[in-house]
């Protein structure tokens, strides 16, 4: 058999695969391991499952499911600040009319407005709302921020991971307005980026631990405290790369590849990572029960 | 690591030595930008000291290559000279911002290749204006990064709908390379509000907080943008051939 002539094959009927096959030749290692165990007699099995993991884990393709994944992570936000500016542990540094307070029910504010914009595009379609159990996110004032930053970068690329998976023709009418549903999240897109940036900022702050290494933006994939997997790689990691990646447009190391020498610092912070919704919703999972 | 070189192999990379084949018959064009869209055979009469971006992937990939060389020559020019009531937070910070900026426009032009705008303009780099800022002080810098960083922010959410949708699919590609930049501008936006003014991060200027488009950050047509950013680049720019929807 002629495992290129396969690939070749699927290619006419799928001109996207080799796109999707995070890289061929990862694919053909996966079925060199496949074969090493296997009869040839077995090997399609091998080749489907192959396929399979190449694929990845970015499940979504209908428009509405998008939307609902979307709605779930802006639920998710939006129950986690309401919830913060009315827990105890966190009333004497949310304290009314404090910078603090006012950043986060701004925030919330607009957390809610992506909720009930993505409703009204889904409209009977939207899914039930669950209820979210943070366990002990608002112990104390730094463990919020740490949870915060990780929901709201995971936000981020959680939008980015999308990006190409919204028609950029989709011009529904929402709340008696048209919109372009593509731009509308990418104008989402950038309000978590600047959600994210805002809440990093807030733990340099003395009582936040006065953690001044930390930066608006997203060095290497330091994870300062959050979980490691907000910034890991997502699945296949040739599309969704970890955060602390120097590979960009076709160049496999910035660091060098720009006939000037950068750290990879200012070259993983000068670039934010997608990640598939498979990724994300284990990361959502794991900080809160829904 | 791997990583993106894959997303980027295989028929984008093929796609970007046709850029630069194809760029080369825009260079010998005289002004002709980036005429080489995958889907575009229009062709534009050179207008001499107009910086015209043309209808194609290609005009809207030169239209953000200019965006990252207006920032980065803003922030090279601060970090020349800091105004004096600078801190060492700051400078780290323009540090920073200068580099991210840097990266961003030499990442945009490789990916151009020849296709480039200023291959073909023969005047490399643009001596941008920045006479309407005051960058004399701390105050005035901020005022500035927030302003371009805004702008970029607006220009960015109003690229990705007008990429237009190619055989090989580089257009989402491009998507996701503008998205991964996208997202930083946010980030220093944000940044930069926040110093000037403290929580503006998100200021109600910028995302609406009530009404149809609350929760939303601006969105800008290169339209729009250009007739923003005129003042600061020294030759006319003319962004009515890019596409619109």
């Amino acid at each position: 058999m002629n495992l290129f002539q396969i690939i070749a094959e699927l290619e006419k009927v799928d001109p996207e695969i080799a796109d999707r096959l995070s890289h061929r030749r990862s694919a053909l290692t996966a079925l060199g391991n496949f074969g090493k165990k296997m009869a040839l007699a077995a090997a399609p099995i091998a080749i489907g499952s192959a396929f399979n993991k190449a694929v990845g884990q970015n499940t979504l393709t209908a428009v509405n499911d998008v939307l609902n994944y979307a709605l779930l992570l802006e639920r998710l936000e939006y129950s986690f600040y309401n919830q913060a500016l009315s827990a105890p542990t966190l009333a004497a540094n949310l304290t009314s009319g404090s910078a603090a307070r006012g950043a986060i029910e701004t925030i919330r504010t607009h957390e809610l407005a992506h909720v009930n914009l993505l409703k009204a595009a889904l409209g009977s379609a939207a899914a039930a709302e669950p209820t979210f159990d943070f366990g002990t996110a608002f112990s104390t004032y730094p463990t919020f921020l740490t949870f915060a930053q990780a929901f709201e970068d995971t936000g981020v690329r959680a939008y980015k991971g999308q990006a190409g998976n919204i028609p950029r023709t989709l011009n529904p009418t929402v709340g008696g307005t048209q919109v372009n549903l593509l731009t509308v999240a990418l104008q989402i897109h950038s309000v978590e980026a600047r959600h994210a940036a805002h809440v990093r900022y807030m733990r340099r702050g003395a009582a936040a631990g006065a953690q001044t290494s930390i930066m608006p933006w997203i060095v290497n994939a330091e994870a300062n405290g959050a979980p490691s997997a907000v910034y890991g790689a997502g699945n296949p990691q040739a599309n969704f790369p970890a955060e602390n990646n120097l590979a960009q447009g076709g160049i496999s190391s910035l660091l060098t590849g720009l006939g000037t020498t950068y750290t990879d610092a200012d070259v993983s912070a000068a670039f934010d990572e997608p990640l598939d919704n498979t990724t994300v919703t284990a990361i959502a999972r794991s900080a809160a029960k829904f | 690591m791997s990583d993106s070189a894959s997303s980027f192999s295989g028929r984008p990379l093929r796609r970007r030595s046709f850029l630069r084949v194809a760029g080369a018959t825009a260079a010998s064009s005289a002004l002709l930008l980036a005429g080489c869209g995958d889907d575009d055979s229009s062709t534009v009469a050179p207008t001499t000291n107009t910086l015209t971006f043309a209808n194609s992937n290609t005009g809207l990939l030169n239209y953000a290559y200019l965006l990252e060389q207006l920032e980065a020559a803003f922030y090279q020019k601060v970090v020349d000279a800091f105004p004096p009531d600078f801190t060492a937070e700051d400078r780290a910070a323009f540090l920073d911002l200068r580099d991210h900026e840097v990266i961003h426009r030499e990442t945009l032009k490789f990916a151009l290749g020849s296709s480039a705008y200023d291959t073909s303009l023969g005047e490399t780099p643009l001596a941008f204006d920045f006479s309407s800022f005051t960058l004399t002080s701390r105050a005035g810098v901020y005022a500035a990064a927030r302003t371009l960083e805004d702008v970029g922010v607006a220009a960015y959410n109003g690229v990705g709908k007008l990429l237009l949708a190619t055989n090989d699919n580089s257009h989402v590609m491009y998507l996701r390379l503008l998205a991964k930049i996208a997202s930083v501008e946010a980030r220093h936006a944000a940044f930069v509000r926040d110093q000037q003014q403290a929580n503006s991060f998100a200021g109600a200027d910028v995302v609406a907080t009530s009404g149809s488009f609350a929760g939303l950050d601006t969105v800008k047509t290169p339209v729009e943008v250009v007739a923003l950013i005129a003042k600061y680049v020294p030759i006319p720019l003319d962004a009515s051939l890019l596409p619109t929807t």
